[in-house]
């Protein structure tokens, strides 16, 4: 039951930034490599508002969504936008991502140093919950209530409001989408918001959970954020959330019983398997066109 | 001084053919992060074999190491694209990464490599024996890069079913383009670790694969010198900032940052796209002489096609049912009716990119099954052109006609490696065929043009030339005429007669019935994916079934039947003066008013 528990909270921290990848994968058919460097970005910045300012996890929460919502606008426009219909805006916005997550990390590294940084030791209550004979910390309980509410909302978001509307258009043939009068760039831009609050947030509470952050946070959890986006099928946002769960209890199963060396071993090997298997993914219904 | 400066150099060699590996991916439009992972293999296992003495006193040890290290990144390439090849875009870059992880992870937790604690080498490479490996290296991709291996992977890379329908079999070549980069990320491994004497799988990582990949990009694939370009830059950025003093803690990793960014921003084809091309390739030659001698087309009258109750449906909508039909050499068969009759889903048929699901059906001698593959029938002889025009479109016409005459060129690289008399002949040939299809549709002028540049009428007569270079008995076109004017559709009309003249059978969808009733030999009518009618133009253009599929049905409505009447008696006199020998657009002024029944609609 613990190890189950256990597996279940790591899963939800890797759905929450994976849900923010895959938003914009989802919508606008690219992968945005700058996400890590937005996550690492949520970690640091809200250690230092906690320590500096003093300001409880509640309200830092909110603080750093806007503080995302910022970055991503920023990326669209620098390292998204001016790609917008070139026949390689593939393969050069991933570098273009890339660059602009070094740019990011970099200024991180001018702010903070390149040291490992904590949230205060009193910056969130470490309540212990006894349930079903497992011990499992107010926080992760929190983290799992996160990932699931703004999954629901997102999910909501994109199938029912206007601006989900616009966003699937887009995701279909952004070209008619702006004939029709779609504002594409501002649409574009929220999504790329959205993404960043979420991948900020994913952020400060895997740093609140493992009470460490440094500069190459990101990047681990960008390679797992992978994997669930794979598992859980391309764009699908519930997807994303039970990718997640599946690998965050395949590895702590992993971990358990075959050894810890062997761990990474899990999430690359399910992703390749569901790859060959199930390109899709298991809750992806990925088109193609032909002739 | 270049002793001080001799590990910069040798880094720059060996990035640049880590940068080749992923080039070598790259211009067959494949994105593949398994490079570093390929890489630490060979490095590890040359490890194993690579002797300390010289193999029977005259084999120096890293020379063992080098082919050992090609080998097996090569079969590791080979072996993971066995499953991962069908994949595309992103998620094969994702597969890829997913193994060169995993092949990080399974080296660690191995004994004979050491694991976390790495793995000490000899030192067996310097500056020299680095750069001659590059110089290898780019050799090789440059002479790919204009034989005919080069081209049909710029064609993949541009089209996949395009280039499927030249008689190229993609996926034998992604794979060819998988093991090629497989074996040079195998010759980087090795040099790397034989350079820096010491290898810990941890750094044959994602970000090293990462690294890899931006190098190749920066540099750019529209030329082969591109990865040299982009290890230059990319090595020699940190060294002149800390040249000029601007190296502290941060700075460093923010100019690098924002330099790539603007390259990639501002230089589309990244740094190789700085300099300026001169392609021998892209001048037309129309000197008959070096015109070579073509197989014959099979005799006129010879059956080429023949399909018996060939039929296909998409769950329970039947597209096409039952069609029999035979097409000889020599004759221009026209196929005609409204939108979603079913014309184009029977000619993907025959050539191969829809699998009928009733009926049987021959081409070429091949048999039309659901195993039947379109390069198949290509190489045997079928041509076609698309509705929706799918030409290479960075490439330039005369490219794109080039690719076209892949069926009947040889492939030249290893010729070309050599620089042998032949390979300069065969390509003059190839040039020489496909400057006179250009010139036959009238695009002589044009052969420079990227194919994306021309306008939409041209662009449908660069795919007919791109079809006839490729000397096909069977040429199909489907909507040929879409978009053109009156006169343009007259000399497209008269190009496919003299087509048929020299013996090639040619299938044509068209919506212009005026210039099929004046073209064609045969017309088939199809509606609802049945043949409603079938013969010749006169019988066709008096036929009442097909005046009722194209205005409805007659008789109900007193202005249908007037247009009815008056439509059968404009076709008729089209076809009149077709049999006095009169081209349609001379006399039939009567004609130009009416306009055809399909144009009213």
């Amino acid at each position: 039951m613990q190890l189950f528990l256990d597996g279940i909270f790591l899963g939800s921290i890797y759905a929450l930034f994976a849900i923010g990848f895959t938003l914009v994968f989802g919508i606008l058919d690219r992968l945005n490599l700058a996400h890590a460097a937005v996550f690492t970005a949520g970690a640091l910045v809200g250690i230092e508002i906690v320590t500096v300012f003093g300001v409880p996890i509640w309200l830092l929460i909110p603080i750093v969504l806007v503080i995302g919502a910022i970055l991503g606008i920023a990326i669209e426009r620098i390292a998204f936008r001016p790609l917008a219909g070139r026949h390689d805006a593939h393969f050069a916005g991933l570098i273009s991502s890339i660059a602009f997550g070094a740019i990011i990390l970099s200024l991180l590294q001018a702010l903070y140093g390149a040291d490992t940084r904590r949230f205060p030791a009193d910056a969130f209550p470490t309540t212990r919950v006894e349930i079903f004979g497992a011990t499992v910390s107010l926080l992760q309980v929190v983290i799992l209530i996160i990932s699931v509410s703004l999954m629901v909302v997102l999910t909501w978001l994109v199938a029912k409001s206007k601006l989900g509307r616009g966003m699937r258009t887009i995701a279909e043939n952004p070209h008619a989408a702006a004939v029709l009068g779609l504002n594409v760039g501002r649409i574009s831009s929220t999504t790329f918001a959205l993404s960043s609050a979420l991948g900020a947030v994913a952020g400060v509470l895997f740093t609140l959970n493992v009470n460490a952050a440094s500069l190459g946070v990101g990047h681990a959890v960008e390679l797992k954020a992978l994997a669930v986006i794979i598992v859980g099928g391309m764009g699908s946002l519930p997807g994303a959330l039970v990718g997640g769960l599946i690998l965050g209890l395949a590895e702590v199963l992993a971990v358990n019983y075959i050894g810890s060396s062997w761990r990474d071993m899990v999430a690359f090997g399910l992703l390749f398997l569901i790859l060959i298997l199930r390109p899709q993914g298991l809750f992806g219904a990925r088109k193609t066109r032909e002739v | 001084m270049i002793a001080e400066y001799s590990s910069l150099i040798t880094l720059i060699a060996l990035t640049a053919i880590l940068a080749y590996s992923f080039y070598a991916v790259l211009i067959a439009g494949q994105l593949s992060l398994a490079q570093v992972g390929l890489a630490s293999l060979a490095a590890f296992t040359s490890a194993l074999v690579v002797p300390s003495e010289p193999l029977f006193g005259f084999i120096p040890p890293l020379v063992i190491g080098i082919v050992f290290g090609m080998f097996v990144g090569a079969f590791a390439a080979f072996i993971l694209g066995l499953p991962v090849i069908r994949l595309r875009g992103v998620f094969l870059a994702i597969a890829t990464l997913a193994f060169g992880e995993m092949v990080r992870i399974f080296l660690i937790n191995q004994t004979w490599t050491n694991g976390a604690q790495g793995l000490s080498f000899a030192k067996l490479v310097g500056p020299g024996v680095a750069w001659i490996a590059l110089i290898v290296v780019a050799y090789w991709f440059w002479r790919l890069s204009g034989s005919r291996l080069g081209r049909a992977f710029a064609a993949i890379r541009e089209d996949e079913l395009a280039a499927t329908t030249m008689g190229i079999d993609v996926p034998r070549y992604r794979m060819a383009s998988f093991v090629i980069a497989g074996a040079v990320a195998g010759l980087y491994g090795v040099l790397l670790a034989h350079f820096s004497r010491f290898a810990d799988p941890n750094e044959f990582s994602f970000t090293a694969a990462v690294d890899g990949l931006v190098t190749a990009v920066v540099g750019g694939v529209t030329l082969f010198i591109g990865p040299v370009l982009g290890s230059a830059f990319l090595s020699l950025l940190p060294e002149v900032q800390r040249a000029i003093g601007i190296d502290a803690g941060w700075i460093r990793p923010t100019i690098s940052g924002v330099l790539l960014l603007v390259v990639i921003l501002f230089l589309p084809g990244g740094l190789s796209g700085l300099i300026p091309v001169r392609k021998s390739a892209k001048r037309l030659n129309v000197d008959p002489s070096f015109q070579p001698t073509l197989p014959a087309l099979p005799a006129v009258g010879s059956e080429l096609v023949s399909l018996s109750g060939l039929g296909k449906s998409y769950g329970g909508v039947h597209a096409v049912q039952s069609v029999d039909l035979t097409v000889n050499a020599g004759e221009v068969l026209g196929l005609i009716g409204p939108n979603g009759a079913g014309k184009t889903t029977l000619v993907n048929m025959v050539t191969g990119l829809t699998p009928p699901t009733t009926g049987t059906g021959n081409v070429l001698g091949v048999p039309l099954t659901a195993s039947t593959k379109a390069h198949r029938l290509a190489q045997a002889g079928v041509a076609r052109t698309f509705q929706q025009i799918k030409l290479f479109n960075r490439l330039s016409a005369l490219e794109n006609v080039l690719v076209g005459g892949y069926r009947i060129t040889q492939d030249t690289l290893l010729r070309r490696l050599f620089f042998l008399p032949s390979a300069r002949r065969l390509e003059r040939e190839a040039v020489a065929m496909a400057s006179a299809q250009l010139v036959r549709v009238g695009l002589g002028e044009k052969a420079a043009n990227a194919a994306g540049d021309l306008s939409y009428g041209d662009q449908r007569r660069l795919e007919i030339a791109r079809a006839l270079a490729s000397h096909p008995s069977l040429l199909v076109l489907d909507e040929p005429a879409a978009g053109m004017n009156h006169v343009e559709a007259a000399s497209l009309s008269e190009l496919i007669r003299s087509l048929a003249a020299d013996g090639i059978a040619v299938l044509v969808i068209e919506h212009n019935v005026r210039m099929m009733l004046a073209t064609c030999d045969r017309i088939m009518v199809l509606n609802f994916g049945e043949i409603i009618a079938f013969g010749e133009p006169s019988e066709i253009a008096r036929d009442p079934r097909v005046l009722e599929a194209y205005l409805g049905s007659a008789g109900s409505d007193e202005d249908v039947e007037a247009a009815s009447v008056l439509a059968s008696e404009t076709l008729a006199h089209v076809v009149d003066d077709r049999a006095a020998e009169h081209p349609e657009h001379d006399g039939a002024a009567a004609a130009d008013d009416a306009t055809t029944p399909e144009e009213n609609r």
